[in-house]
């Protein structure tokens, strides 16, 4: 260590100039970041000599002439007495050494200022970078010549373009979460065309826009004890399904969900975007909590958009300056400024619709009242309106019945969405608990340029649309023109990551929430940089960006593990995975013949039995009210009842969020109680069931069973063993029939069907 | 019991010793401390147990039982139901008396708990900021009072692993859902096989273990292997995906906890004078009973946590807004002696020592009166009691003002409780951590200080 050291000193021993150099270079790639003017981080400034002398809340940072007492030279040798820094990274000894040096030489500061942007890779601008010539003819499009010099640089060689059949799957569960039908296989155009053709489905929206709904903790209801619905929380659900259909831009996506109240207000659909801010947990029927339940879902705004937009974990700065991240604890309250205004709100859909509605609840509430004590006065005499004793009573409780049946004929759900707005267009105003009274005003992260912002309240025009004008701060749209700016450094960055992990199974960036320095490095930081400035010349159209991803060969490989990259980090394979839990439900439905694929409307709520209601809150009579039209249970994933406190058996056993926080990536796991579920819950029993009917009616049940759930004919040997196992199960089990379920059951347990080669 | 290598043995060739054994967290891991405990029993009441009328005597309530509390005293503290300046005093309808030789004074609502007064650490000082019951079983379990973090026994499995290869690792046992929802025993961010495995009633205590209605064993067996032989060729195919092989030992695994479970759940083998010690038989305490005795049995089969729950949502708990002596005598009645069997069962054993019991409860109750017979909910101080796992017992830690208001001596809150529990199983609350959100997390965040192992311990 000790030579080690003696040489990289005097490697650098050089002119005073050419020190100082080097010390504000070491100074600007791992302490600017967090203590400089903008940032100032424990007070710290290390962007000027008299910042650096008069030092932060600990005292000065340097004594020139003597690095051995200067706190910045002990917190880099990790000296005891003062942290250690850079919190998340040891300094190299070489550059220790620089800083020794130039402390002990009196610390000269060089004449220009260094620069405020912390030099953090994903700070930095986007510079679309060249895309680089590949010396290989694999290389189909840019994404692929990016792959290639890196396999070249890492010796790897791609594995080959994978079958027909297994590209075809892959794409319809990538792009609709859906594996195709036997017919879908058989009639698939060109792989490229197969593209368009999937990319314009319907089905594409529901997929996608459940991975929109996972990273906004997206659900049906509050949370907590009472578990309180959300009132038409299902409107934003369907609003980012067909966002995602209609190819919505990604800026105007998020300008929409930020500040859709005040950027369109004259248009319902994008007010419910504001929905995001409704959907998260919350209390907000809870007595006497308001204080609270603020204050959290203050916090829940805060965080959630900075994990989702920006990829930052901002929660830190919540209760101190961030450790690893230049957000200083003012720049976390600058962005809680930018809510404080908000109010939740209903959006109605339709001005004429919304009043007519309101109308009919007007009236139907005074009827009501009084069928609520016509109900009191015979309640305790009939259980019910066979088992009434006095038959004028019984007359009472018909008499009942025929006037809620009138009063409901008509009755549609009501005409609103939720969303938030400002309260008015004045703030409360917004300070630093425990910190004194100094107003905080809203602004953006410092260290991405953002600081405090001025403010006019955006003008009202006169109301001539659905919605009622109501004052606003404009805080809201100010912050999604800073996040949707052209050359923001991280929204693009994050979103083409997030894209990415989904069809590779891992981002460019490992970690998709955290793009900051305790994120993953990125394994090919130009080709994100490439596809996220592609992506804004695009438009911001995610369909382009899977097309472009979809169409590459790096995207077709076959599944090859290869020892040399045993991660897959640089694509020299594809990654197998699982099915996600709704693909699973949405495929046993599709192959069992039962799948209803009805878009959009209220959360359906599915039979369960009693033991898989065991956990419900609440009776489930009130709780847990099934959907009417048992049509509906058999609808996507997407659509079903979303229970913060209780998520579909099936679904939570194949890892479904819990939706309390953002889920940026769904884990994977394996368990026994998946088994369980699949081989012998209720769901998959009933399918496999109803198969069976249908297969004892064909002449080929078998053939038909492998077609219809692995999409492919059996192969000599499978017909052999399932006909031997159909043939032992009759007797074991009795019928043909129930011989069939078995053989349905399995099939459903595979493996091959259960994951995407 | 089968070992590993035997289960291995069992479910044929091919598959990795890890992919079987990551399925359950299965296999101990070592832990920071050397430490006797192998498994925590947490008997949790739910609903707010009300720690004057229990473990906290306060004879100066009782005197002035029906006068209103100075306003200084109360100043701060708020509860949904009652005003602190307004409502007035109510002292206990129970009374307390010394038991063992420790003279440990403890009321007669426990009174065959209270034989084992010599065996329990008291801890009359805890407190939280929670007071509704949902945020405050989170902050118990889980540290914080929003749900969505990783409960305490997940933590535990997490740190330590499971010594049963065929049971989960952290057993749930309630009446049906609790206030707080599966997120009082949830995983949160952890790897979702740590997540509490809720047991229900009957010979088949886990979702979809029983072989469905109408398949008779040898079909469900059929199937499987016929599953087993098409998944083979396809992994063949396959060859090194861990996935692939874990999945498949995930079939064994099930079937394998078909026999497992009934098998730990079958209390037939125990004594007639065994079951009495519970309780079991006899209509009040037949139900909590039966969960005790379970308890004893997967700890016998090295289950590592295991987590029970007095009391349900559905009014049937400890909560006592309207009704304290009715409910409390109720709910007593019914844990009282169970929870008495357990330890005179686990001591008789010889698995007190490795075993780690503990009561608790969201909250305590307000020393004033709520209505006629009632009490609110008071997390501004409540009791909570350890033994087993080589604590010394007979002793308190921590007290309350004359009121029972607030902790006046060591006070403790959710993270120093659940620091010292960790502690107690080997771990070091401060080392045990997950990287998640870009941050080392840890179930005592940056709290967990006063953690009080010495003081159980010596």
């Amino acid at each position: 260590m000790r030579a080690f050291v003696l040489i990289a000193l005097s490697a650098y021993s050089v002119s005073a100039q050419d020190l100082a150099e080097r010390a504000h270079g070491v100074l600007a790639k791992n302490c600017l970041g967090c203590h400089s003017s903008a940032a100032k981080l424990s007070g710290l400034d290390l962007s000027t000599r008299e910042a650096a002398l008069k030092g932060g809340h600990a005292g000065p940072a340097l004594v020139p002439g003597d690095a051995i007492s200067s706190r910045l030279y002990k917190a880099v040798a990790r000296l005891t007495g003062v942290p250690a820094m850079p919190a998340a990274n040891l300094l190299p000894s070489a550059e220790v050494a620089i800083l020794k040096e130039w402390i002990d030489s009196g610390a000269p500061w060089l004449a220009a200022p260094s620069t405020p942007v912390p030099n953090w890779w994903s700070f930095q601008p986007i510079r679309r970078p060249a895309v680089p010539a590949a010396q290989s003819t694999w290389a189909k499009n840019p994404i692929d010549h990016f792959i290639a010099v890196k396999h070249a640089e890492k010796k790897l060689s791609p594995a080959p373009e994978a079958d027909r059949a297994t590209l075809v799957r892959r794409l319809y569960l990538d792009l609709t979460g859906l594996p195709p039908t036997a017919a879908q296989l058989a009639d698939a155009p060109a792989y490229e065309q197969l593209v368009d053709q999937l990319l314009a489905s319907p089905r594409y929206g529901e997929k996608w826009g459940r991975y929109w709904l996972d990273l906004v903790r997206y659900s049906d209801t509050a949370g907590f004890e009472l578990d309180t619905h959300i009132p038409d929380a299902w409107r934003y659900r369907d609003y980012v399904i067909d966002s995602f259909n209609n190819d919505k831009p990604y800026t105007l996506f998020l300008r929409e969900q930020i500040a859709g109240d005040e950027l369109f207000r004259d248009d319902p659909v994008a007010i419910t975007g504001t929905g995001y801010y409704c959907v998260g947990p919350n209390r907000d029927y809870f007595p006497d909590q308001a204080d609270i339940n603020r204050v959290e879902t203050l916090t829940d705004f805060v965080d959630t958009t900075s994990s989702v937009v920006l990829g930052l974990s901002a929660g830190c700065a919540r209760c101190h300056d961030h450790k690893f991240d230049p957000i200083p604890q003012r720049d976390y309250f600058r962005m809680q400024a930018v809510f404080a205004p908000f109010v939740k709100t209903r959006v109605p859909l339709s001005r004429l619709e919304s009043l007519g509605f309101d109308t009919g609840e007007n009236k139907r509430e005074i009827q009501l009242r009084e069928i609520g004590e016509q109900i009191r006065d015979v309640r305790s005499k009939c259980k019910d309106l066979a088992n009434c004793a006095d038959p004028a009573d019984a007359a009472k409780l018909l008499q009942v019945q025929q006037r809620l049946v009138k009063m409901f004929a008509n009755y549609k759900a009501k005409p609103f969405a939720c969303g938030i707005t400002d309260i008015s267009d004045v703030s409360p105003k917004t300070f630093i608990p425990g910190k004194g009274k100094q107003e905080i005003f809203p602004g953006f992260f410092t260290a991405l340029g953002g600081g405090d912002i001025s403010l006019d309240p955006p003008e009202l025009p006169v109301a001539t649309g659905p919605i009622p004008y109501q004052p606003t701060t404009g805080r809201r749209t100010a912050l999604a023109e800073w996040l949707t700016k052209a050359d923001h450094p991280l929204t693009n960055r994050v979103i083409v990551n997030r894209i990415w992990q989904q069809h590779f199974g891992r981002g460019i960036v490992a970690t998709p929430n955290d793009f900051g320095t305790r994120g993953t490095a990125p394994s090919h930081p130009e080709l994100l940089d490439w596809l996220a400035s592609e992506f804004a010349a695009n438009g911001g159209s995610f369909k382009r960006l899977h097309r472009l991803i979809l169409t590459s060969s790096t995207y077709r490989q076959t599944v090859a593990p290869n020892p040399a990259d045993p991660e897959n980090l640089y694509l020299s394979g594809f990654k197998r995975r699982r099915l996600v839990a709704e693909e699973i439900h949405d495929a046993v439905l599709q192959s069992a013949g039962s799948l209803n694929m009805k878009m959009h409307g209220k959360p359906v709520v599915p039979p369960l039995s009693k033991e898989e209601l065991f956990n419900l809150i609440g009776r489930p009579e009130e709780t847990w009210v099934l959907s009417y039209d048992p049509t509906e249970y058999t609808r996507r994933a997407v659509y079903m009842f979303q229970k913060r406190t209780f998520r579909l058996p099936m679904l939570e056993v194949f890892d479904a969020p819990e939706s309390m926080m953002t889920c940026a990536r769904r884990e994977s796991s394996t368990s026994a109680p998946q088994s369980l579920s699949l081989f012998n819950g209720d769901f998959l029993l009933r399918q496999a069931r109803a198969m069976s009917t249908e297969l004892s009616a064909v002449p080929d049940p078998i053939q038909t069973a492998w077609q219809r759930i692995l999409v492919r004919p059996p192969t000599a040997a499978e017909l052999e063993s399932a006909t031997a196992f159909l043939a032992q199960q009759q007797q074991n089990a009795g019928t043909r029939e129930a011989a069939l379920t078995e053989l349905v059951r399995g099939l459903f347990n595979l493996n091959e069907f259960l994951y995407v080669d | 019991m089968l070992t590993r290598r035997n289960f291995l043995n069992k479910t044929g060739a091919g598959f990795g010793a890890l992919a079987a054994a990551s399925l359950l967290e299965a296999g101990a891991k070592p832990s920071h401390f050397p430490t006797k405990v192998k498994t925590v029993i947490y008997l949790f009441m739910h609903g707010g147990v009300s720690h004057i009328d229990t473990w906290d005597p306060k004879p100066e309530l009782t005197k002035r039982s029906g006068q209103t509390i100075p306003a200084s005293f109360v100043k701060g503290l708020k509860t949904s139901r009652i005003d602190f300046t307004k409502a007035i005093m109510r002292g206990s309808p129970w009374q307390f008396r010394r038991h063992g030789q420790s003279g440990l004074e403890i009321s007669d609502l426990f009174p065959n708990i209270a034989k084992h007064a010599d065996s329990l650490a008291l801890v009359r000082s805890c407190y939280g900021d929670a007071f509704d019951h949902a945020p405050a079983m989170y902050l118990r379990s889980t540290g914080s009072q929003f749900p969505g973090r990783p409960s305490l026994g997940s933590w535990s499995l997490y740190g330590l692993g499971s010594e049963n290869e065929n049971l989960p690792g952290f057993v749930v046992m309630s009446d049906g859902a609790m206030k707080c929802g599966p997120q009082g025993y949830g995983a949160g961010f952890l790897p979702a096989i740590h997540q509490g495995t809720v047991f229900r009633g009957g010979k088949y205590p886990i979702l979809d273990l029983a072989t469905p209605d109408g398949i008779a064993a040898k079909t469900q067996r059929t199937t499987l292997d016929f599953l087993n032989q098409l998944n083979q060729r396809h992994l063949a195919a396959r060859q090194g995906d861990s996935d692939l092989e874990a999945r498949l030992a995930s079939y064994e695994l099930a079937y394998r906890m078909q026999a497992a479970a009934p098998d730990a759940v079958d209390i037939s083998s125990e004594t007639e004078a065994t079951k009495k010690l519970y309780g079991i038989g006899e209509p009040k305490t037949d139900d909590f009973g039966r969960k005790c005795l379970l308890a004893r049995r997967l700890a016998e089969r090295g289950v590592r946590f295991i987590q029970l729950y007095s009391g349900t949502h559905q009014g049937d708990d400890w909560d006592a807004h309207s009704d304290l002596t009715g409910g409390h005598n109720k709910m007593a009645a019914k844990s009282d002696l169970p929870i008495s069997g357990l330890l005179t069962d686990l001591k008789a054993r010889g698995l007190l020592d490795q075993t780690l019991v503990i009561w608790g409860t969201e909250f305590g109750r307000t020393p004033l009166a709520e209505g006629a017979n009632g009490r609110d909910h008071h997390p501004y101080a409540f009791s909570m009691w350890m033994a087993g796992a080589g604590i010394e017992g007979g002793k308190v830690y921590g007290s309350t003002d004359e009121f029972g208001l607030r902790p006046v001596e060591n006070p403790v809150d959710s993270h120093d409780v659940n620091a010292t529990i960790l502690r107690l199983m080997g771990m070091d609350h401060t080392k045990l951590t997950y990287f998640y959100q870009s941050r080392d997390m840890r179930l005592t965040d940056v709290h967990g200080e006063r953690e009080f192992t010495k003081f159980l311990l010596s």
